[in-house]
């Protein structure tokens, strides 16, 4: 056939920015369209940032997608497995005040008869550990699969900790060896459109260009593309989400020490920590209002936590990387032939890891509503951007939920309460839940970010009230559930080895590895 | 060598063993010990022949694995290609012990030489923190149990055997599509005109003895050496 690929085709994916949203877009749509021609072009002085090092269980389907090994992903981003986030004092503060909010969902059956089974149990173990076999594995710093399972499958569900850096090292490598990505190293310097007002060239420093049929902005907070040249307006949410500050450092650990199978997020005065295991050391920060806390206080707070958690650890030392963020989202996240990804589309604190799976779902869409020509920039940019209006909206409402919920008297916790903060669907969805529990009722769409069962997860970890529709006798098949929930434990906590065993043992068994042990 | 102990969460606290399937835990074996109480099970997807000890001249069943030693045809890396693996291999490294006086009940013993012993941290915990047994050894000592006493119990089968002399020495050849042929020799089968031959006496009180339903379980297994030969002929053409 004499049809070559002309630029009608719409083909050309341009790329502009490298981070973790950059090489991510790379990768996958050059895995799922490859008709693409992929270019990514960035500056080679810009940093990434680099924060989200906690991922959702989507990251296996999507580096499975993209065709790298598990084993490699673990071994080269010093990864380690994350099966889910446990909040310790957001509840009132006290000693042993803390719920587990796993990857794996509860029991399966219906949820207002499990609830009321759980009730009937005389001193009832917390919801997450009655409901699933998974907070008992992460209470003991159990992998959720054994090294001989097939890569990416799980006894239970799991994503990852990673090394941010390191991951986008692994992503640009594989974009350009294996999947034919162009990689062009240059700052942009001007943007130029066309009468239609679509973007057609990339003006580099160098003097060159790079024209291209369709755009992704992946420029981080500068959103050069999609705030700058198109204008979408930013829509700011620290109305309802506070914090605007972190403070991040990384602490190095032991050989031999357990690596935990969760984030651990542990609220404080006026804010909350995080707490992210990798083999090799342990990623902490106080994210913090302004409002409520100065820089110094938070520092103080940030050294307690590590001198309390980290043994041996040196916080003379700590020099402390402090981040100040913005809330908020683009009001048109897809404008003309430009698409944000990443920072530049929004931003939202890390509480819930939700940074890398709004990338993976926002390419997910793309994807699957991929151009072919400009007629359709319209029509998949409305749907596009309904749908992720609503998806930053659930977001916004899942992480207010986790403040809503608590008792804490601060000023910051009693603020986050202040019903002026708490977005309507939020409020409506509160009287629901007292009637009825969560239910994919409340979450119709494909891809909910937040699922009935991490509310449900949230809700009673918090102790918020039975829904009146568990009001009723406990029976027998939901017993049977929570029984076997218990001995699906039993049997877990006994065949999973411990973090630490799983990833050492990775990476004795490295390739490189075993081949200097042989020659030696 | 083995090295036969005594299980106790003293000494084995933190033991782990190896429950998954390979040839280096040892599965790379062409027969296993079969009781008869498991000849139904057993049935479903093996040949169950029968070897005498040249010195005792006792009987033991065998489930068939392959045609030589070493070569278990089920075995395919990490998997074992087969719903049921007798109580003989799904027992390991554990086995049924005697108290030091020789009397009582059955002690748990476990072979630490045995490849299962799991030495890097990973495999299936005997006991757990607290030193209860865990899942894995409730049910290995359920099967400890039956395994014990279905061989207690194997004495009066095969003396049932020799009384009607149902067994006879049987050679099987193994033709293979390559034109390559294997035998199988030193085996023992039922000697089906023996058992048609019986009197309605004889099978009352062979069938009263709980003996009748084993013997045809043996019987119908043999219609499994064809599969074996399928999967020996697979193997051979695979290289």
């Amino acid at each position: 056939m004499a049809r070559g690929h002309m630029a009608s085709d719409f083909n050309r994916l341009v790329i502009v920015g490298g981070g973790t949203a950059g090489w991510l877009s790379a990768c996958v749509m050059a895995a799922r369209l490859p008709q693409l021609e992929v270019t990514l072009v960035e500056a080679p002085d810009i940093p990434t940032i680099g924060v989200g090092e906690g991922s959702w269980p989507t990251l296996r389907d999507t580096l499975a997608t993209i065709g790298i090994d598990e084993s490699e992903f673990l071994r080269k981003c010093d990864a380690s497995f994350k099966q889910g986030s446990r909040f310790d004092g957001w509840v009132d503060g006290s000693e042993g005040d803390n719920y587990h909010h796993p990857y794996t969902p509860p029991a399966p059956g219906h949820v207002a008869q499990l609830l009321a089974a759980w009730q009937a149990v005389s001193d009832p173990a917390p919801f997450a550990e009655a409901l699933c076999a998974q907070a008992s594995i992460c209470d003991r710093d159990l992998a959720p699969r054994q090294r001989t399972m097939p890569p990416y499958a799980g006894a239970l569900n799991y994503g990852y900790h990673l090394d941010a850096g390191k991951l986008v090292a692994l992503l640009a490598d594989h974009a350009v060896s294996n999947l034919r990505v162009r990689h062009i190293q240059a700052r942009v310097t001007q943007l130029e459109t066309d009468a239609d007002g679509l973007l057609e060239r990339v003006v580099l420093q160098d003097g060159g260009h790079v024209d291209g049929d369709f755009f992704i902005d992946c420029t981080g907070m500068a959103a050069r593309l999609i705030g700058e040249q198109m204008g979408s307006r930013w829509i700011d949410r620290s109305d309802v989400s506070f914090n605007d500050r972190a403070l991040a450092v990384q602490v190095p650990v032991e050989p031999g020490s357990p690596v935990a199978s969760q984030t651990i997020g542990t609220a404080h005065e006026a804010g909350w920590l995080w707490d992210i295991g990798l083999p090799t050391r342990r990623g902490i920060g106080c994210v913090y209002s302004s409002r409520f806390m100065t820089d110094d206080a938070a520092a103080r707070v940030l050294t307690e936590y590590v001198e309390a958690s980290v043994p041996g650890a040196d916080t003379a030392g700590l020099e402390p990387r402090k981040l100040q963020f913005a809330t908020g989202h683009r009001e048109e996240f897809w404008k003309k032939n430009v698409l944000a990804i990443g920072l530049s589309a929004g931003f939202i604190e890390p509480l819930e890891a939700s940074a890398i799976v709004l990338i993976e779902l926002s390419l997910k869409a793309l994807a699957e509503g991929y151009p072919h020509s400009p007629a359709a920039l319209q029509p998949l940019a409305d749907r596009f951007n309904t749908l992720f209006l609503y998806r930053w909206a659930r977001v916004v409402d899942f992480l207010k939920l986790h403040y809503v919920l608590s008792t804490r008297d601060e000023p910051y916790w009693r603020a986050q309460r202040d019903p002026a903060t708490i977005p309507a669907s939020l409020a409506a969805q509160l009287q629901l839940w007292r009637d009825h529990a969560p239910s994919p009722a409340d979450f119709p769409q494909v891809d909910e970010i937040f699922s009935a069962a991490s509310h449900q997860y949230i809700l009673y970890g918090m102790g918020f009230p039975i829904p009146a529709e568990a009001n009723r006798a406990p029976e027998q098949p939901a017993m049977h559930r929570l029984a076997e929930v218990a001995e699906r434990g039993r049997a877990l906590a006994a065949a999973l080895p411990s973090n630490r065993t799983y990833l050492d043992a990775l990476t004795a068994s490295a390739p490189g590895r075993a081949a200097q042990g042989e020659t030696a | 060598m083995s090295n036969h102990q005594i299980l106790n969460t003293a000494d084995h606290a933190e033991l782990r063993v190896h429950t998954g399937a390979g040839a280096e835990f040892g599965d790379a074996a062409m027969a296993a010990l079969v009781v008869p109480e498991e000849f139904r099970q057993a049935q479903a997807h093996y040949p169950i022949v029968f070897r005498r000890d040249a010195e005792s001249g006792a009987f033991t069943g065998l489930a068939l694995f392959g045609f030589e030693n070493g070569e278990n045809l089920f075995l395919d890396g990490d998997t074992w290609d087969a719903r049921y693996r007798p109580l003989s291999i799904a027992i390991q490294p554990f086995l049924v012990g005697q108290a030091p006086d020789g009397e009582g009940e059955g002690q748990v013993h476990v072979d630490m030489a045995h490849p299962r012993i799991a030495r890097n941290g990973e495999g299936t915990r005997v006991f757990d923190e607290h030193g209860k047994p865990t899942p894995m050894l409730e049910t290995i000592s359920e099967q400890l149990g039956q395994l014990h006493g279905g061989y207690q119990a194997s004495g009066s089968f095969y003396d049932a055997l020799a009384r009607y002399q149902l067994l006879e020495p049987f050679s099987f050849e193994v033709p293979l599509s390559n034109g390559s042929k294997h035998s199988l020799v030193g085996f023992h089968m039922i000697d089906e005109e023996k058992l048609r031959a019986l009197d309605g006496d004889a099978l009352g009180s062979l069938h009263a003895e709980g003996h009748l339903l084993p013997i045809f379980m043996a019987v119908a297994s043999l219609s499994n050496l064809s599969e074996l030969v399928v999967r020996k002929d697979a193997k051979e053409n695979r290289g």
